[in-house]
C-alpha cells in the first residue's frame, strides 16, 4: 500500500479532519488537483464556478459547487466578496486559493481571516513582505542574498531609459504586482525599451490592476531555477530545486528536478537563501523562491511566489510527498511534515491550448475526443474532460503531464511516450511541440536556457501521414453515411468528389 | 473509388480512397497503400504490413480531426468553388486570430505600411498579441476600434498590397 493511501486511512481512523469543509477559489487543473487531496483526506469540498464553467471538470470534482459570477474572471474568480459569501453560505471553514486569481492578494487573505475562514496560504503580512517583488528584493538585499542589478518603480519611459543607461543593456521590464511573465518585456536598446514600455504597463494594469514596473539587468544566457519551501510561521524547510528554463514569453513550458546545472554546493546555498527569506517573513505554507542562474554558476534572487506553484508535481514526484496536504495541515496548525529523501528525476510538460505553428496563438473550442495515457511513473493533472470547452476568458493550460524515472533519461523517455499517447481533439494544442522539445538535442544534453525556445525555429511537420488520411476518410465516410439525405447545402462542403460507388454524392451532386 | 479533397495547414490534401468492408486502398500521387481498417466509435485502427496505428478521428462540420502518435491534425473541408478564390487576392484581409478584445489600433485608413508594421493589438487570455502587416502596402479599411470585442476570424483590417514607397527599414519585432 502506498504511503499516501496509508496516511489517508489513518486519517479516517482518527476521524479528525483539519477542516470541516474547504472551498477552492480556483478553476481548471489546479482546482481538480486540490479536490483530489481533499477527497483523500476525507474533507468535504466546494467548487466555485463562473457561468462559463458550469458543469466543468473542476465543478464535477467537488462535493458541491456554487456559481459565483459571469465568465469574465473579474466578476467571478477574482470576485473576493462573492467568494467569501459562497464560503459562508456552504459553511466552509477554509479557502484554498490555488495559484493565480486571488492566491497572492494579501487583502483577500486578510478578509478571510476577518471572516473567520482559514486561508490556506501565508499570512497577509508575510505575503505583503514577500509577494511584492520590490519589497522581497529589499529583504533579500538585507539578508545578504544576491539580486540582479536593477531598480524598482520606473514610472515613465524616460526614467526607464535613464536607469537602463546606468545598469547597461539588455534590460527587462517586469510588473511589480505580478508574475507568470505578464507585463514582462525585454529590451536591448533605448528604442526597444521605449517601444516596450507602454505595452508592459498596460499588460500589468490589465492582469494585476497595478501598472508599476520594475527594471533590471538581463542575465544571458540564464537558467531559471527555483526552490520549493514549506514553512509553518516559525520554521522553514527547503525541498530542493526545480529548473524551469524552458519558457516562451516568460511562460514556463517544461519543468524538471533536479536541475542539470545545479551542483550540491549551489543547491545548498540556494536552499539556505530560500529558508532565510521564509524565516525572516515568518512565512507559513508552501512557497517558491525563484532564482536566475548565470552562465558562471552564480545565482540571483528573483522573487517569491507566495503560493502553490503550477509545477509543484515535479517536487511531489521526487519526494512522494503531497504538497497540498502539507499546505492544509500547516494551515490547520499541524506543523511541517517529515520530508523524505528525493529520489530519481521528474519532468513536467504543460499541455496548452495554443497553436505552436501559428505564433502560439491561444485556441478555443470544445474537446471532442480525449484520452489520457496511464503508465509507470506517469501522472496527469488535467483541468478539462471530454466535451469540456476551452474559453477565451482563462489561461490556456489544459493539463500537466508529469513523468518520474530513476534518472533523467528514463523520466524523459516516459514523458515523451506518455505525450505520444495523449489524444485530444477539437482544440489545437502544443502537444507535438512538447514532444519535439523533449526529443531535441538541447534538452537531451541539459542545455536548457530561458532563451532556448525563442532563439530557434520549431517547424511544423511537413506532411501528413497516410494513416491520418485513411483515418480521416473512415471518419468522414461514417459521418456521411449517417447524414445521407440531409440538406443539399452541406454538400457544398463535402470533401468527397464522388467518382461512384461508396463515395457517391446524394442526388443533385454538382461534381 | 472516391477522391478526397481537404486542406491541412492551408495546404491541399488530395487522395483517392477505395473502401471495401474493412479493406482500404489509399492512393496519394504515386503512392499506393493497402490497409485493414476498423472503426470503433471515435477510433480507427489501421493495419498496414506489420504496422498498427490507432487514430482518434472525429468529423465535424468544419472538417475532421485526427490524432496520430502525439500529433493532432485538423483536415478542413474546402468549399467546391474555393478553387476560384485561390488566386491572388486584390486585398489582404487581416482577420482576428482568436476571440478577444482590441486594445490598440495603430493602422489608419489610407496610410502606407511596410511588412511587419504593427496594425493592431488584441488581448486574449490575458496576453497581448500584435497583428502586423503581412507585406508592404496601404491600409484600405480599418473595421475595428479600440475596445471592440472581436470574434475568431472577424475581418479587422483590409490591406492593399504593394502600394508602399520609401526605403525605411521594416517595422519592429512582432510578439
Amino acid at each position: 500500500m502506498s504511503p499516501l493511501v496509508t496516511a489517508a486511512l489513518s486519517d479516517l481512523a482518527a476521524s479528525r479532519a483539519p477542516f470541516r469543509k474547504v472551498l477552492v477559489a480556483n478553476r481548471g487543473e489546479i482546482a481538480v488537483r486540490i479536490f483530489r487531496t481533499l477527497r483523500e483526506m476525507a474533507i468535504p469540498s466546494v467548487a466555485v464556478t463562473s457561468e462559463a464553467d458550469r458543469g466543468s471538470l473542476h465543478a464535477r470534482s467537488a462535493n458541491e459547487s456554487v456559481m459565483i459570477g459571469p465568465a469574465a474572471a473579474a466578476g467571478s474568480y477574482l470576485n473576493a466578496p462573492r467568494i467569501l459569501e459562497a464560503a459562508r453560505g456552504v459553511g466552509a471553514d477554509a479557502i484554498h486559493p490555488g495559484y493565480g486569481f486571488l492566491s497572492e492578494r494579501a487583502a483577500f487573505a486578510r478578509e478571510c481571516r476577518e471572516a473567520g475562514i482559514a486561508f490556506i496560504g501565508p499570512s497577509p503580512e508575510s505575503m505583503e513582505r514577500l509577494g511584492d517583488k520590490a519589497s522581497a528584493r529589499r529583504t533579500a538585499i538585507r539578508l545578504g542574498i544576491p539580486v540582479v542589478p536593477g531598480v524598482e518603480g520606473v514610472a515613465t519611459a524616460e526614467s526607464a531609459r535613464a536607469e537602463a543607461e546606468r545598469i547597461g543593456y539588455p534590460v527587462l521590464l517586469k510588473a511589480v504586482g505580478g508574475g507568470g511573465g505578464r507585463g514582462m518585456r525585454s529590451a536591448s536598446s533605448a528604442e526597444e525599451l521605449t517601444a516596450a514600455f507602454e505595452g508592459a504597463r498596460r499588460e500589468s494594469e490589465t492582469a494585476f490592476g497595478d501598472a508599476r514596473l520594475f527594471l533590471e539587468k538581463r542575465i544571458d544566457p540564464a537558467r531559471h531555477v527555483e526552490v520549493q519551501i514549506l514553512a509553518d510561521g516559525n520554521d522553514a524547510i527547503a525541498l530542493g530545486e526545480r529548473e524551469c528554463s524552458l519558457q516562451r514569453r516568460y511562460q514556463k513550458i517544461i519543468e524538471e528536478s533536479p536541475s542539470t546545472a545545479v551542483n550540491a554546493k549551489t543547491r545548498e546555498a540556494m536552499e539556505r537563501a530560500a529558508v532565510a527569506l521564509a524565516r525572516d517573513a515568518k512565512y507559513s505554507g508552501a512557497g517558491t523562491v525563484e532564482f536566475l542562474l548565470g552562465p558562471d554558476g552564480s545565482f540571483y534572487f528573483l522573487e517569491v511566489n507566495a503560493r502553490l506553484q503550477v509545477e509543484h508535481p515535479v517536487t511531489e514526484a521526487r519526494l512522494g510527498l503531497d504538497l497540498v496536504r502539507a499546505q492544509i495541515e500547516i494551515a490547520a496548525g499541524g506543523g511541517l511534515p517529515r520530508v523524505p529523501r528525493p529520489a530519481g528525476h521528474a519532468i513536467e510538460a504543460r499541455l496548452n491550448a495554443e497553436n505552436p505553428y501559428s505564433g502560439f496563438l491561444p485556441q478555443t473550442g470544445k474537446v471532442l475526443l480525449l484520452e489520457w495515457p496511464a503508465g509507470d511513473g506517469v501522472r496527469i493533472d488535467a483541468g478539462i474532460g471530454q466535451g469540456g470547452t476551452v474559453h477565451v476568458h482563462y489561461d490556456s493550460l489544459l493539463a500537466k503531464v508529469i513523468a518520474h524515472g530513476r534518472d533523467r533519461e528514463e523520466a524523459r523517455a516516459r514523458l515523451v511516450a506518455a505525450l505520444k499517447r495523449v489524444t485530444l481533439l477539437g482544440v489545437t494544442t502544443n502537444q507535438s511541440f512538447l514532444i519535439d522539445l523533449l526529443e531535441d538535442g538541447a534538452f537531451r544534453s541539459g542545455e536548457t536556457y530561458t532563451g532556448t525556445i525563442e532563439s530557434r525555429e520549431w517547424p511544423a511537420p511537413e506532411s501528413i501521414p497516410d494513416e491520418a488520411i485513411l483515418a480521416a476518410a473512415v471518419a468522414l465516410a461514417s459521418r456521411r453515411a449517417a447524414r445521407e439525405g440531409e440538406r443539399e447545402d452541406a454538400d457544398r462542403y463535402s470533401p468527397w468528389h464522388a467518382l461512384g460507388g461508396w463515395g457517391r454524392s446524394p442526388a443533385g451532386a454538382r461534381a | 473509388m472516391s477522391r478526397l479533397a481537404l486542406r491541412w495547414e492551408g495546404r491541399a490534401v488530395e487522395a483517392e480512397i477505395e473502401l471495401r468492408g474493412s479493406h482500404a486502398v489509399l492512393t496519394r500521387g504515386v503512392r499506393r497503400i493497402e490497409a485493414e481498417v476498423r472503426r470503433v466509435d471515435d477510433w480507427v485502427e489501421i493495419r498496414s504490413g506489420d504496422r498498427i496505428a490507432r487514430c482518434g478521428a472525429v468529423a465535424t462540420p468544419r472538417g475532421v480531426w485526427v490524432a496520430l502518435e502525439g500529433r493532432a491534425y485538423l483536415l478542413e473541408r474546402v468549399p467546391r468553388d474555393a478553387a476560384a478564390q485561390d488566386g491572388a487576392p486584390t486585398t489582404d484581409e487581416i482577420r482576428a486570430p482568436m476571440t478577444g478584445r482590441v486594445v490598440a489600433v495603430a493602422a489608419r485608413a489610407g496610410e502606407a505600411v511596410r511588412e511587419g508594421d504593427l496594425l493592431l493589438t488584441i488581448e486574449a487570455m490575458k496576453m497581448e498579441f500584435r497583428l502586423t502587416a503581412p507585406e508592404d502596402g496601404a491600409i484600405a479599411e480599418v473595421l475595428c476600434a479600440q475596445g471592440d470585442r472581436v470574434e475568431l476570424g472577424q475581418l479587422l483590417v483590409k490591406l492593399r498590397p504593394g502600394a508602399s514607397t520609401g526605403g525605411a527599414p521594416a517595422g519592429g519585432p512582432s510578439a
